[in-house]
């Protein structure tokens, strides 16, 4: 276990190396630079001393390895730099987004699962009676409506008819106001969530369908344990594997999914921080958030794998 | 083996029951937060919407809804709209625009040109502080404009200021800017926030890029970048009694939402500049617009190509309905412009080769510039700086087609659309400029000698260079109008660009606001928020 632990640790930082490379590549791709982005036409007002002057504070002109140096070796000593844009440290604006974020994340991966698990086992225990043709239904329009258009239209409808709009009023942390917190979270945790219970879902009506009529399962049933415990402590766990794999892979894209809700939302997490920065070429900001990213979405992977482990011990070797 | 067994049967046990734990508290966490949610959006949004409104009112904290964010604090280096309004409300200038575009005094009293309009002289007024409690004095403007004019500042104004040979202080309330040549729209620049007065401590300390102190109604209380910007009532104000205790401008990253804030009465004010989200807002808000000091262009550089030829512009400038733009870029919410869209000296807003589309007219130019089947020619737009462009591009392409011009159009991503427009790098480009009551301000930088923007504008004349110059030394507004004139009917005869129109901005108030008057400069257009009340 333990050295399966660094092999997955040490694939993650070499994965995350090549991540920081990408990101910095493509940025220094991207047409324009700091100074284009931060002043649009008006940077061509300045006169040639004043673009000398941001050239230097911008360090524009720097070899890529220099840059790349610099900000890797201020990275790994824990300094994340400083936004360019806004003339403040890139930790104190990452440290202020980042637990809106993951709140975000947990909640709407909470709702998520709870949709997928709930719909997916009553949906396969009853094929195609009620309970799975609203399952499906939610599934069907989890997976076909975008997020962006389900956030839109319930802020919209939320504001419009009952005049509820509580993320628009400045986001607020739970330990300050846990009843606001929660109301400004659930929905876009709600909008997120859809999407994952449909995917979540699909797969736990399918995996449940697969070892409902296993022997274990009938051995169970003719032991005359209750239907109860049966479909929760025998059959949810033989299927969760495919359910865990499915969450895992979910997580993953619900990191990015969080940029659209946040914006939609006005949620001020790293999503709307990652889209401000990339539209001012704040190299130093989107790099770190990339990296955030990167490493949540590499880091859930390396979870998912242990997790494997843990619920069904055959695949430990 | 046995044991291994058991073993394994425990773990599957503790497995079972922590995936039992996990769904009820997951299934208990959705319900109470569907249930919150529920009921907030139920009954309790009632309560929850006076209480806010009562809340508001009490504590007077007035939320200003905008897509954009305040980037920066320092006056002197923003370029952002929002940056300008925001800081408008902390920081002050010499002499300001009032509702109608005349320049009034402001931190100036009184103003006076001498020595052949070589020296401009201001008296300061008394009794001025910044936040600080600091009094306001000449050694502060000596100050402010040498910071400015300073290139590492990289002040975005600054050429605004180029004829500025020295200011220097003739007594405690009083400054003289030594000119090098007469330059009477050096008064227009300085209404800009880029020429704010700051105080001469501060700029000596350098912490005005992270600590705003101003000598303006409002005063800075916090910042919190890409999400708010906090002002608080000054209580050194000099200009009378600021009625609100404090304004936070909230960072709503889509109109629709800002339109969903007002709603709910989360924001009392909603800047927009959509007109289809305006119309769609219920009959209780207040709008109030006014026409944005900006104008659409299809520049063109007249220089290499089928674009070098006069004709083939005048058959585009014909061939072109503005109207039609209008309606179809903005709903028909502005106005068809000329070179000069606003204040005294404001031309017709029509083309005078073409007053409106002429298809025979504009067949007659192309048979003129010998291209009687027409031309082929490329423009470059963006909606990332200006979502109307597409909408633009259609329909002119369109209309130019009705004419035989062929238009490629390129929709760029905006900062490729901002490298290549700077660079000159297009046939034609859709633009949204900045206006401004001086035609100086307007066009010297693009049309006069020695212009930054000389290369984007892509037109060359010493015609058009000696109007500005003549124009800029002209002391009064009788004097300015027939030089003026003669530039507007150079640049439209000439068809150096097409002028297209000027769209409305507008700013959205919820019922309890009331006294809330929207001024048309960016630098003063929140400023009505000194004297607005919420009930």
């Amino acid at each position: 276990m333990v050295m399966q632990v660094a092999r997955r640790v040490s694939s993650m930082i070499v994965t995350l190396f090549g991540v920081s490379i990408i990101i910095f590549l493509i940025l220094r791709l991207l047409p324009g630079n700091e100074v284009t982005a931060s002043l649009g036409v008006s940077a061509g007002l300045l006169s040639r001393a004043q673009l000398a002057a941001l050239d230097r504070y911008y360090g524009i002109g720097q070899p890529f390895y220099a840059q790349y140096g610099s900000w890797l070796g201020s990275v790994l000593t824990g300094n994340l730099g400083v936004s360019l844009a806004s003339r403040t440290s890139v930790a104190s604006l990452v440290g202020a987004a980042l637990p809106v974020t993951l709140e975000l994340a947990i909640a709407a991966m909470l709702i998520g699962e709870v949709i997928g698990v709930v719909f997916g086992v009553l949906g396969a225990l009853r094929p195609a009676k009620l309970l799975d043709d609203v399952g499906q239904g939610i599934s069907v329009f989890g997976l076909a409506v975008p997020t962006f258009v389900i956030g839109t239209g319930l802020v919209t409808f939320l504001a419009s008819v009952f005049h509820y709009f509580p993320s628009s009023q400045g986001f607020v942390s739970i330990t300050v106001n846990p009843w606001l917190n929660i109301q400004q979270i659930f929905f876009p945790a709600l909008t997120l969530g859809l999407g994952i219970g449909a995917a979540v879902m699909r797969s736990t009506r399918t995996a449940m369908l697969e070892v409902i009529g296993l022997n274990f399962a009938r051995t169970a049933r003719g032991k005359g344990l209750s239907r109860r415990t049966v479909v929760w402590k025998h059959l949810l766990l033989a299927a969760l594997v495919p359910i865990v794999t499915m969450s895992g892979i979910q997580l993953g894209y619900l990191l990015g999914g969080t940029v659209v809700v946040e914006d939609i939302f006005v949620l001020p997490g790293l999503g709307r921080l990652l889209l401000t920065s990339i539209d001012n070429r704040d190299f130093a900001v989107v790099q770190s958030v990339t990296l955030i990213y990167a490493a949540g979405f590499v880091f859930v992977n390396m979870l998912v794998d242990l997790l494997y482990t843990w619920i069904d011990p055959r695949t430990r070797a | 083996m046995g044991g291994r067994r058991q073993s394994n049967a425990v773990r599957a046990g503790a497995r079972t029951k922590l995936l039992r734990v996990a769904v009820a508290a997951g299934a208990a966490a959705a319900a109470v937060t569907a249930g919150i949610g529920a009921s907030s959006a139920g009954a309790a949004s009632r309560v929850d919407r006076v209480d806010r409104v009562h809340r508001t009112a009490a504590t007077r904290t007035f939320v200003v809804a905008d897509t954009s964010s305040v980037e920066k604090l320092d006056p002197d280096v923003v370029t952002n709209f929002l940056d300008f309004q925001a800081l408008g409300l902390i920081y002050q200038q010499l002499v300001q625009y009032n509702a109608k575009l005349q320049l009034k005094p402001e931190l100036a009293t009184s103003w006076s040109y001498s020595d052949g309009n070589k020296v401009l002289t201001f008296q300061l007024r008394k009794g001025v502080r910044f936040d600080d409690g600091e009094p306001f004095n000449a050694a502060d403007v000596v100050a402010s404009i040498d910071r400015a004019l300073t290139p590492k500042t990289a002040d975005a104004s600054a050429s605004f200021l180029s004829s500025v040979k020295k200011v220097v202080a003739t007594g405690t309330y009083a400054v003289e800017f030594e000119l090098s040549h007469p330059d009477n729209s050096i008064l227009t620049g300085l209404t800009s926030v880029n020429f704010s007065m700051l105080p001469e401590a501060g700029i000596k300390a350098g912490n005005l890029a992270t600590e705003p102190d101003g000598t303006g109604p409002f005063e800075f209380s916090s910042w919190s970048p890409n999400n708010s910007f906090v002002v608080k009532r000054n209580p050194h104000y000099w200009g009378g009694k600021v009625t609100l205790a404090s304004v936070k401008i909230e960072t709503v990253p889509t109109e629709q939402s800002i339109a969903s804030a007002l709603e709910a009465n989360t924001a009392q004010l909603g800047l927009l500049t959509t007109p289809q989200v305006v119309d769609g807002l219920p009959s209780g808000l207040t709008r109030h617009k006014v026409l944005g000091l900006a104008y659409r262009a299809l520049m063109l550089q007249d220089e290499h190509g089928p674009l070098a030829n006069v004709d083939n512009r005048r058959a585009i400038s014909c061939a072109i309905t503005r109207h039609q733009v209008l309606q179809d870029a903005v709903f028909g919410d502005g106005r068809p412009v000329g070179p000069v869209p606003i204040g005294a000296f404001a031309s017709k807003p029509v083309s005078v080769v073409c007053p409106t589309q002429n298809l025979k007219k504009a067949k007659a130019y192309l048979k003129k510039a010998g291209d009687p089947h027409g031309f082929t020619f490329s423009a470059i737009a963006s909606d990332a700086e200006d979502p109307t462009d597409s909408a633009q591009a259609t329909v002119v392409q369109s209309e130019l087609s009705q004419a035989g011009i062929k238009m490629n159009v390129q929709n760029l991503a905006g900062t490729a659309y901002v490298q290549d427009w700077l660079a000159g790098k297009f046939q034609a480009a859709f633009a949204e400029n900045g206006a401004n009551p001086s035609p100086y301000v307007m066009y010297g930088r693009y049309f006069g000698a020695g212009g930054n923007l000389a290369v984007p504008a892509g037109y060359h004349s010493s015609t058009l260079q000696k109007l500005l110059a003549k124009g800029d030394a002209a002391s009064t507004t009788a004097q300015q109008k027939p030089i003026w004139k003669k530039l507007s009917a150079t640049l439209t005869t000439q068809a150096v660009w097409v002028w297209l129109f000027s769209a409305y901005n507008y700013a959205v108030t919820t019922s309890g606001v009331h006294g809330f008057q929207f001024e048309p400069t960016t630098t003063t257009s929140l400023i009505g928020l000194r004297t607005t009340k919420l009930s």
